[in-house]
Order: structure tokens, then sequence, then C-alpha cells
């Protein structure tokens, strides 16, 4: 099996296409970042933290004050000043105009990441179809299945390269931006208690990665689907990553439907359960876990029936 | 050495929704036998060869290589087995090496010696390192024996090894199959629909019709005439007078007139001299005779009926 992983890495990292791939991840988030830091970044830098958390502050006090503000939003204003006056309190510096501010915007470009991992997925069976090597590749000691899942772990195995790439580019590139001053600034978050608390940023930036790591999982599975049903890359490249975009839009013309939050698309955002705006009410982050692998098995078990059953024929 | 054979299939049949594309296949090869598939396009050879390597799905009857199901024990199986199924695709990002490392990674016992052994086998030295992208056809064929032979199989199977290669490869790949069935032991099944190559490397051949096994026989006995009557020509003047006068005698079967005087007429070699004699006596001019030997192709319509794709 070792072995199997070895043979995939070694045609996934012997193609160009692979470095190129990286290369653009790479050059996304030192482009993205930059423009963010030549923009934004260096405002935040002029004027004082701790006048700009105040100001802050004086705004949402503001809103409050609406009388028809909604429920929601009077408590995410309410949470946001507690958590300012912390700051200032504790003269724990906001990410503001820190290479933080930088790097946690980057998380964000998962999206790439997962557009790149479709490609390597859809065109990782499907490939060796179109060139023919899958005849020499099954003639092998080595049952269908163990293909099948070596490959399934050598793209899921890039996908980590690309995020270890946007991880360590965007800590570098920030750093020298903004500087590495605030290196172990600590997060201040309010937990669902209403207690305030102060957590590792490095440790929430996976957090994050990893949530959003779930919605790549899900896309990358349905190309390798795809890719084993029907052998042709394209299809399995351009049906995901179309759906990937197609998904959101889809979501809102069927949003008055019930059973809209059974689609695959409802449930790939956890992060959704973050800001406690689920996109229909009464669901919960169990209901979308138990959907998201409902739908993680039923992708696999068509890739296996149809790749382990089906004759080679062309 | 034991006696089983090294493949034997038994009642194999593959249907393809209605359609029954191999019907009922029967065979064994021995060790260190060379066996040949003869049969026109789309007769079921490539069909039944990947069946033989688990490519394709056994709708009926089962294949057993060295004594393993290749349906229920196909690691086992297999493992016996090295193949080229039509041209060898290689990974053309890749080179040489790295191919041959790919797939030695996929069977246990492979040393890197063995990788070295095989690559001088086939005399690639040179280019080993270089990506399969810049071999040249022949190379590649080359680089195809070379991932066949990898791990010792004590089976080769090539369906249309020959293809795109020049006659000299033609000859160098023969030779060596030879020496491997000789020296190791090693059974071959081999696929092709040029006979005159067939009959330089095979010790048998089937002969394969619409999905149905025709004939299994010896090479000898398929290249020899079946029976004791040969076709001669006679050349005479008067033709038409020979005619008639070799339709009168005994022994002889289809005897008509070709073009430009001659006589063609089936028998026995012992009636020939009968024949002249006879002409002779009825002052007919004999200028020649002439054996018509059955070539090859004849004798292959003659034993699929001449029908072509079925």
């Amino acid at each position: 099996m070792v072995n199997l992983v070895l043979n995939e890495n070694m045609k996934i990292y012997r193609r160009v296409r692979t470095w190129i791939l990286v290369g653009l991840m790479a050059a996304f988030v030192l482009f993205v970042n930059f423009i963010e830091w030549h923009s934004d970044g260096k405002k935040a830098e002029g004027v004082g933290w701790r006048a700009a958390l105040q100001q802050e502050n004086q705004q949402y006090s503001e809103i409050l004050k609406q009388p028809d503000l909604g429920e929601d939003d009077r408590t995410f204003y309410q949470e946001r000043i507690a958590i300012n006056d912390y700051h200032l309190e504790q003269n724990i510096r906001s990410t503001d105009g820190t290479m933080w501010d930088g790097v946690n915007g980057s998380a964000g470009m998962m999206i790439v990441i997962t557009i790149f991992t479709i490609i390597i997925a859809g065109d990782s069976l499907a490939g060796e179809f179109s060139s023919g090597t899958i005849k020499l590749l099954l003639i092998r000691p080595a049952s269908r299945v163990k293909i099948l899942v070596s490959k399934y772990i050598s793209f899921l195995l890039f996908g980590m390269l690309l995020l270890l790439t946007l991880f360590i580019i965007s800590i570098v590139v920030n750093g020298i931006l903004y500087g590495f001053g605030y290196m172990d600034l600590p997060l201040i978050s309010m937990t669902a208690e209403g207690e305030i608390v102060e957590s590792n940023m490095v440790l929430n930036l996976w957090k994050t990665y990893m949530l959003n790591g779930v919605s790549t999982v899900m896309y990358v599975t349905m190309a390798f689907t795809i890719s084993s049903a029907f052998r042709s890359s394209a299809m399995a490249i351009g049906f995901s990553i179309g759906a990937l975009f197609a998904g959101n839009i889809v979501l809102e013309a069927l949003q008055r439907f019930d059973w809209s939050k059974y689609l695959l698309f409802a449930n790939t955002d956890l992060t959704q359960y973050l800001n406690g705006h689920p996109f229909q009410e009464g669901m919960t982050l169990s209901f979308s876990i138990g959907v998201l692998t409902v739908y993680f098995l039923v992708f696999n078990l068509i890739s296996w029936l149809l790749f382990t059953r089906r004759d080679v024929a062309a | 050495m034991s006696n089983e054979p090294i493949i034997s299939l038994s009642h194999v049949t593959k249907r393809i929704g209605r359609t029954t594309i191999i019907d009922d296949l029967t065979f064994d090869v021995p060790q260190g036998e060379i066996f040949g598939f003869l049969g026109p396009n789309g007769a079921g050879k490539t069909t039944t060869i990947r069946m033989i390597v688990g490519l394709m799905s056994i709708t009926k009857g089962e294949i057993l290589i060295k004594g393993k199901n290749i349906k229920t024990e196909f690691e086992q199986a297999i493992r016996h087995v090295g193949a080229i199924v039509e041209s060898p695709e290689m990974y053309k990002y890749l080179s040489g090496y790295q191919n041959l490392v790919h797939y030695a990674r996929m069977v246990p016992g492979v040393t890197k010696e063995r990788i070295d052994e095989v690559v001088s086998l086939v005399k690639l030295e040179n280019r080993i390192h270089d990506k399969v992208k810049k071999y040249s056809l022949g190379m590649r064929q080359r680089l195809g024996v070379a991932q066949a032979l990898l791990h010792q199989p004590s089976l080769l199977i090539l369906d249309e090894p020959t293809n795109g290669l020049d006659p000299a490869g033609i000859r160098e790949l023969r030779d060596y199959l030879r020496h491997l069935t000789r020296t190791e032991g090693i059974s071959v099944v081999v696929s092709s629909h040029l006979l005159s190559e067939m009959e330089l490397m095979c010790d048998r051949v089937a002969i394969l019709q619409r999905g149905k096994l025709v004939e299994v026989m010896p090479i000898q006995e398929f290249t020899r005439k079946n029976d004791q009557t040969q076709t001669y020509l006679i050349q005479a003047q008067p033709p038409e007078q020979a005619l008639l006068t070799i339709r009168q005698m005994d022994g002889v079967q289809d005897v008509k007139l070709i073009q430009d005087g001659l006589v063609e007429v089936n028998t026995e070699r012992e009636r020939i001299p009968d024949i002249l004699a006879g002409l002779m006596k009825n002052h007919i001019r004999i200028y020649g005779v002439q054996v018509v030997s059955q070539s090859l192709e004849e004798r292959f319509l003659e034993i699929t009926g001449g029908r072509q794709i079925g």
C-alpha cells in the first residue's frame, strides 16, 4: 500500500503541471497579500489601534441605539464591544495592522486549493484511461480497491501540500510586510457562554483551515467519483468546479424549499455554525456532519462500484 | 517440473448485453510452450487476452493461472503473469527507468539489480533515463517487454506484440521468446493476425473465429496439407484436349482449364506419371508440371470458411 502511494506521488510530482499549480498557488498568495497590504494594511499602521477600537465601539453603540435592530444583530454588536473592551483593558492590540490580519485573511484562498486539487483528482484516474496506462497498472498483484485508495490518499496529500504552501507563504510574506513583531498575539473571542477567552492564533488558523478543508475534501471526492464513473478528466474537473461555483446560486434559488437543506452545497461550509447563521433554521453542526458523511460514503461507494466492476475495454 | 498447465481455460464465455463475444473456450497451455491465437480482426483475440489478465470480467467458465483462479484469487494469479496488452502505453512524462520502478514497486521482491538486468536485456541502457515521450516506437515496445519480464513471470501474454516493430525488431523478439521458453520454461500466449509471423514463432496455434475456437493444433500440422492430394498445374497444348483426356482418368478431381493453356488438377502424387503418360499417348505436348503449394492464407481461409469479420 505504501508503495502504491509512492507510485501515485511519483506520477503527481514528476509532472511539470503539478509544479505550475503549486507555483500559481504561491503567486496568488503573494499577490493577494501584497494588494491587501498596499490598499488597507498601511493605513491601519498609521492610526493607533486603541483609537481605532474606540472609534469602532462608538459606532457600534450608535447602531445599538436603533430601536428596530434585530435580535441577532444586537447580540453581535454587543459581543464586538465586549471583545474590543477586553483588548483595551488588557492592553492586547487588535490584529489590524499586524501580520495576523493578512494571514487570517489568506485562509479565504482555500478555494484555490479546492480547485487545484480537483484538477489533480479529476485527472488521476481518467488520465490513466485516456493514456492507456490503466491496462498495465491493473495487471499487477494489487487489487483495484488498493489502486483506488492509493490514488485517493495521494491527492489528499497534494491538498495538504498546497495548504502548507498557503500557510508558510502567508506567514512569511505578511511577516515581511507588517513585521514579525506580533507573532505571539493571542486571539480574543467569546465562547457560547459569553465568556471572553484568549487562544492561540496559529491553532485557531488551523481550525479554520480544517473547517474549510471539509468542503475541499467533499468536492475533490466528487471529482474523483465522476472521474471513475465517466473516465473523462474534462467532465470530472469541469463538473466539480462548476458545482463549486454554481452551488451557492442554486442554493439561493432553492432556499425556500425545506428539502434544500439536504443538498451537498448547503452543508459544505461548516463555518456557518461559527458565525451562527446557518443556511436554514434548525440546521445544526451535527446535522451537517451527518449529511456530509452520507454524501461522502455515497460518492466513494459509486467510485468503488464503477471502478472495480467494470471492464477495461478501450 | 510438474505437468500442471501454466494456464487453463475452461468453458470461458463472455457476453456483453445479448451478444456473445466469446463462446465456450477451453484449452490449456503447458510449461515452456509458445501458444498462438490466430483469427481475423474481431474474432475475440483481444477480449480473451483481457479476460486472462483480469481486465475484463468472465461471464461463464473459469481461467486458472498456475492453479489460481483469476477471478477469485486475482493477486496470486496475476503475480505469475507478465503482459503487453496491445501497444504498451507507458507514462510518457516519466523516464523509462521511473516507469520500471513504478511497476517494480507493485510486485514484492523485484530488486534494483533485477531492473538493471531487464534494462540490459532489452538493450535500453543508454536511453533508460530519458523521458518515454522521447522514445521511438521500437524503444517503447522494448520497454514494454522489459516491464512484462520484470517480475520473472511464468506466463507471458503478448497481444499483437509485433505491431510497430521493424523486421529486425520482430526477429529479435522472436529469438528472445524462444530463448525464454527454452531456458526458463516460461509459457507464452501470443495473439496476431499475421500468419507468417505465427508460423515462425509458435509451437501450437488456436484458431478463433467469431468468438469460437475452430481448431487447436501444432503449427506443423497447420501448415502441412491435411490430406494426400495436392493441386498441380499442367501446361499442355492443345489445352482443351488435355482437359478432356485428364477428366477421363481415375483418381483426379477438380479438373479445370485456367488461362494460358494451363490445366489445374487435384490428385495424389503417385498419379502424376500416369497422367503424363496418358497425355503423351494422345499426342498432347507437355511443357511443364507445377505443384501449387497452398499458402498459409488460403489454409487459414479454408479453416475459417473464408469469412472475415463475423
